[in-house]
């Protein structure tokens, strides 16, 4: 078995073990983000899952422009992921560059951010599209056919993992688990913001605080959100909230 | 692949009609009618959280539904109670059922036993903003369809929007894109909130009527003003609820002037801990 092999299969492990009393979906779909551009040689992925209005939500993103660029693409309501959500089926432009770009505010956009090219696959279950996956590369040309069947293994797994294998019989508790992802994305962003606030910061050196504070002391992102909001945790009182690099 | 967009329109075009046919405005009454009626319930309530202390029942459909958001209240118990607790819908497709009955052990039989076997709560919120819990009914067991849950979350957001705006003084719009101001993607909107709580001390619910009222008295987006609070372009100061708005000294009027009504916030400064816990059981 080669390297690769052995991480893909590692990936799927973690993908789908979630049946895990202390689950928490948006550290899972980052999770999928990472392991997504390691695996598959992409630059950058984000995750976008519709919510009960039928509107994509961004809930995860491995770099920064892929986040700033899937935002804009939800804000422009026109892009691959949108495309996939629609129809249910992948879709790739190879050439971000080229005349005949499908969507013109999106590509511009996109190569702004220093990408090339990209593929977006559906996250299906049966007939029912959750949301998309969109992947990014720096370098033009089409994203490889193994890739592309190997993003979608994953994107599949990935919905399975979402909805838990042990309840795939009950619509309502993929509702129940999108709900909670998309309530989960509100409540980092109002943390964010609340924490701007109270350390001076921009909501983006914010969210680097919160996610070091986070990773420093084993808490989910979405717990410690919860807990600055009601005050339960402080990072403005000293001690200042910087992890001692030697502990 | 799937019929998407037309469920928000869909829900608010319903509420809207509902008033209309009684010549009077829109208001939380008619989502609750609306909500039972599109959900096949045999009613609907409506439960609002004040302060730390369980959801208090407001508003029912009618007698039956009003019987059942008192049972649960008086009982301390029901599907409501948790969804106020928890991070999502509570979908009891069986009260009946053993499991209903296990986790609901005196309300459960006793809501059996008034001919209600379905009782899906659901909450009425965006991320921390936690205000209530819209309660439907039915009669037969059995879950609710994807597009009658998907429903019942967006009869919550419109309960959520007239609510909100009651609160921030101004009349709420039933131009069909109120609905959009607090889906998880307006991302800017909830940064914004969450750094207008910071500044005023407002719980997040309160936060998000301010912002609501401030643009709706500025006469502009929501998005638009969320993105300039994030700039520190403007900084909310408010001087009387709903209206507002002291563009230019930082210190602004106190924020506590906003506090008229007993309602759930703490005043600006208060000690972590002193805040109440309402918002963020969730």
């Amino acid at each position: 078995m080669t390297l690769t092999d052995r991480r893909v299969r590692e990936a799927f492990i973690e993908l789908t073990d979630t049946l895990v009393t202390d689950f928490d979906i948006i550290d899972f779909l980052q999770r999928l983000a990472v392991r997504c551009t390691e695996l598959l040689g992409v630059s950058a992925c984000g995750v976008l899952l519709a919510d009960h209005h039928g509107v994509l939500n961004l809930v995860a993103a491995s770099t920064e422009q892929a986040r700033l660029l899937e935002l804009s693409q939800l804000q422009n309501a026109d892009g691959p992921c949108l495309d996939a959500y629609r129809t249910g089926k992948p879709v790739q432009c190879a050439d971000l560059g080229a005349a005949d770009a499908p969507w013109p505010v999106f590509d511009a956009a996109a190569r702004t951010a220093g990408f090339a090219a990209v593929q977006a696959l559906p996250m299906r279950l049966r007939d029912h599209v959750l949301g998309a996956l969109n992947l990014f590369s720096t370098a033009p040309g089409p994203i490889d056919a193994d890739t592309v069947s190997l993003g979608q293994a994953l994107a599949d797994a990935a919905t399975i993992g979402i909805v838990h294998q042990r309840s795939l019989a009950r619509s309502e508790v993929v509702a129940e688990q999108l709900q909670a992802a998309l309530n989960s994305r509100i409540i980092i962003e109002q943390a964010k913001g609340f924490l701007a606030e109270r350390l001076a910061l921009d909501v983006d050196d914010a969210f680097a605080v919160l996610r070091r504070y986070a990773r420093d002391h084993n808490r989910k992102l979405t717990d410690l959100a919860a807990d600055i909001i009601s005050g339960r945790v402080d990072l403005a009182s000293p001690p200042a909230p910087k992890p001692h690099p030697s502990r | 692949m799937r019929v998407e967009q037309p469920r928000s329109a869909r829900v608010w075009t319903a509420v809207g009609e509902c008033a209309r046919r009684e010549g009077v405005p829109v208001s939380l009454r008619h989502v609750v009618v609306t909500c039972a009626g599109a959900l096949e319930g045999i009613g609907a309530g409506l439960s609002l959280l004040r302060d730390s202390s369980p959801p208090e029942p407001v508003l029912a459909s009618g007698q039956a539904a009003e019987a059942l958001e008192e049972l649960q209240f008086t009982l301390g118990q029901g599907p409501g109670l948790d969804a106020a607790a928890g991070r999502g819908p509570v979908l009891a497709d069986d009260l009946a059922g053993p499991g209903a009955q296990r986790l609901w052990p005196a309300f459960a039989p006793a809501a059996a036993d008034r001919g209600v076997r379905g009782m899906f709560a659901f909450p009425v919120a965006a991320g921390a903003a936690l205000i209530g819990v819209l309660d439907v009914y039915r009669s037969q067991p059995g879950p609710l369809t994807a597009d009658e849950l998907a429903q019942g979350l967006v009869f919550a957001d419109v309960a959520l929007v007239l609510i909100l705006d009651e609160r921030g003084g101004i009349t709420a719009s039933l131009d069909g894109s109120a609905y959009a101001a607090i889906g998880a993607h307006r991302v800017q909107v909830h940064q914004a909130t969450g750094m207008v709580a910071a500044q005023l001390g407002l719980s997040m619910s309160d936060a998000l009527a301010a912002l609501r009222a401030y643009a709706y008295v500025d006469g502009r987006s929501l998005a638009d003003l969320a993105a300039d609070v994030l700039a520190r372009r403007v900084r909310l100061g408010v001087g009387e609820r709903g209206r507002s708005c002291d563009l230019t000294d930082p210190d602004g009027p106190a924020a506590g002037e906003m506090r008229d009504d007993g309602n759930d916030s703490p005043k600006p400064g208060a000690q972590p801990g002193g805040r109440d816990g309402e918002e963020t059981r969730g």
